[in-house]
């Protein structure tokens, strides 16, 4: 009789879920990541483990492994690809080592019949899908940001990331887009912080006795501001707006600061969680949905009445997060497809 | 005449120039601030490029690249340990020891048990030693107990605190390189390992302590690196490897082994902050940057080099 209730049960259930997960409840989709090597990536990984972790838990998802490669290599993240279809998974989300490098093996995957999915570090292969990052607008925005806080402008500090790298210039140049539109900025110095704390902190210690007094503002490009109100504040220095990248300890520092003296700035970064939009955009593909080949990230911003709220959600030491569910990632695509 | 021109002294000249070239641009009100940063920030490179020069010293192959790895392994742990919490400095330094004594002791296992090559046994523990890091804490950052925090900012007497522990550790390398038996031996392996164990030096033994040394040395300056700023991080030592290697060979040590200088790796430490801030100051791009930065290291080596064959 039990039994026979349990059966009703999960026909019941099974009638009512059905439709709209049968299509996608044997596929499998795996992880393919370049470096885990910073707390950002740490947390991306971590977040895929629960929302994929939940998803097979419910029958959405066969499986979704994740895979990181050890060294950071285009020719080994190459490698891990064609495992990866030898293995017959039916999606690859894609976190790319080189916009280009990966584009054979990307090809290859397409060719078998694979929904290739990256994001963050995207790939520019056609038949891939690409969840980007609109690095420009994330360096315009804090100049926007600043010209509200001080109409009459001043001397702005540049932090930029790695050199060399795709993400620093675009960010950079959006930037400088950005003092373009509000002119009554100006960027009198500009150091390279290799988006780590301890590295922002001794390039502007270093460039700060050049500096002019008035530096009223430092546009970042995410994991240096602490380091440079550190590097500010040894200097002995009037504190600037110090645009911040959603970092827990720069969070920290900020309401510090809004305690002591009411402090006022902004954070912007992306969330790490950005690992599950791919993930539910992948099932979306796999679901038969149409799904355009270029999307954006949503931006994760922190606003001066949000900090509370978001300190409390961010682990000690961790990074601002945010995790995607599946009408996050149909709103995404809706959003492009317009 | 060349005598009087010691393989250092290439070393505090350039430092010297480009100091005097970024104060030209500041005027002289930024003169002061910039000798602070500059002290402070070069004590990290003296504290990793002691160890580095120690094992370069050994002779030909003889290089730490565990160095960077050793240095967040020792900041992640001794701060976890500490939590933040009053009263547990002391323990938290003895951690990072601790750490810096196991990563030496693992390499140099790998060394002579298993016959690996230097470069190749101390690349390989570095990938174990990360992984440890990244798997204790997953990269979250803890902060330092406050009193290390002030400590590691602080100064005393107008110089930095830090500056202070890199002028001892370099006083204590200097007693042990120029005055001990361990630096006689240590000079002779890596003149002739062959004709030094022939000539009764404990070579292994010598060896042994080299590989400890530097790599203590890299968990000291991990543990005072995570204090300054605030927290360990997954990716603080990535460019201490370079450094460490860069202070060893612009201070004037031979980069073949077997003359190693401590008063050098000052002068050329504070030169490799110097010329970053140097160029930062004067507004030239990050290509600029690096090209002018690699010629200047190859005008000082050529210049400290030409000199000794001269002599």
């Amino acid at each position: 009789m039990r039994t026979l209730t349990k059966m009703a049960l999960s026909a019941a259930v099974l009638a009512l879920a059905g439709p709209a997960l049968a299509d996608t409840a044997d596929r499998r989709i795996a992880l393919s990541n370049n470096y885990a090597g910073n707390s950002w990536r740490q947390a991306m990984l971590q977040s895929w483990e629960t929302v994929t972790g939940q998803a097979v838990a419910d029958g959405v998802v066969a499986e979704a492994p994740a895979f990181t490669t050890a060294e950071n290599q285009a020719t080994e993240q190459a490698a891990q690809i064609q495992n990866i279809i030898l293995e017959g998974y039916d999606a690859i989300v894609l976190n790319a080592a080189s916009p280009t490098a990966l584009n054979g093996a990307v090809k290859e995957a397409c060719d078998a019949g694979i929904v290739v999915v990256s994001f963050d570090g995207i790939v520019t292969e056609p038949c891939a899908y690409r969840i980007a990052v609109d690095f420009r607008e994330m360096g315009r925005k804090q100049v926007e940001y600043l010209s509200g806080r001080l109409p009459e402008g001043g001397n702005l500090l540049e932090i930029r990331g790695l050199a060399g790298v795709f993400v620093d210039d675009e960010i950079s140049a959006g930037i400088h887009a950005g003092v373009e539109q509000f002119p009554q900025f100006s960027i009198v110095g500009s150091v390279h912080g290799d988006w780590a704390q301890d590295v922002a902190q001794r390039a502007v210690a270093g460039v700060l006795p050049s500096l002019p007094d008035d530096i009223v503002g430092v546009v970042t490009q995410g994991g240096d501001g602490y380091g440079a109100a550190q590097a500010f504040a040894a200097a002995g220095r009037e504190m600037p707006i110090i645009v911040m990248g959603n970092r827990q300890d720069e969070l920290l520092w900020w309401k510090e600061q809004r305690d002591a003296n009411g402090y006022e700035t902004m954070s912007v970064s992306i969330a790490p969680g950005v690992s599950t939009l791919a993930f539910w955009v992948a099932q979306q593909v796999l679901d038969g949905q149409t799904v355009p080949q270029d999307l954006i990230v949503p931006f994760l911003e922190i606003q001066q009445d949000g900090l509370d709220a978001a300190l409390e959600t961010t682990p000690e030491g961790g990074v601002a997060n945010e995790e995607y569910t599946l009408d996050d990632a149909k709103a995404v695509i809706a959003a492009a497809a317009n | 005449m060349s005598g009087l021109v010691r393989p250092w002294s290439w070393a505090f000249a350039a430092a010297g120039l480009t100091y005097a070239a970024t104060v030209a641009l500041t005027g002289v009100q930024g003169a002061p601030g910039l000798l602070v940063a500059t002290l402070t920030f070069a004590s990290f490179s003296v504290l990793v490029g002691l160890g580095q020069m120690a094992v370069i010293t050994l002779g030909p192959g003889n290089v730490d690249l565990s160095i960077p790895a050793v240095m967040t392994l020792a900041g992640t742990l001794s701060l976890k340990l500490m939590d933040g919490a009053a009263g547990t400095e002391a323990w938290g330094l003895l951690a990072a020891l601790g750490i810096g004594l196991g990563a030496g002791a693992a390499n140099y296992a790998l060394i002579l048990l298993l016959r690996i090559p230097p470069i190749i046994a101390t690349l390989s523990a570095s990938f174990m030693f990360q992984s440890l890091a990244v798997w204790s804490n997953r990269g979250l950052r803890i902060k330092p107990p406050d009193t290390l925090a002030t400590f590691s900012t602080g100064a005393t007497l107008g110089m930095p605190n830090l500056a202070w522990i890199a002028l001892l550790a370099a006083a204590v390398f200097w007693v042990l390189i120029e005055r001990s038996a361990y630096g006689r031996r240590l000079s002779a392996i890596g003149q002739n390992a062959r004709a030094a164990r022939l000539a009764g030096v404990p070579v292994e033994g010598v060896r042994a302590a080299t590989y400890l040394l530097s790599a203590v040395m890299a968990a000291l300056a991990g543990f005072w690196l995570a204090c300054f700023s605030g927290g360990a991080a997954l990716n603080m030592g990535a460019e201490y490897l370079l450094m460490s290697i860069a202070v060893v060979v612009i201070g004037g040590s031979s980069i073949a082994g077997g003359n190693s200088n401590v008063p050098g790796i000052w002068g050329a430490a504070m030169f490799m902050f110097l010329i970053v801030s140097m160029l930062n100051s004067y507004g030239l791009g990050a290509g600029v940057r690096l090209i002018l930065t690699g010629a200047v290291i190859i005008a000082i080596v050529a210049a400290a080099s030409g000199r000794r064959a001269a002599a």
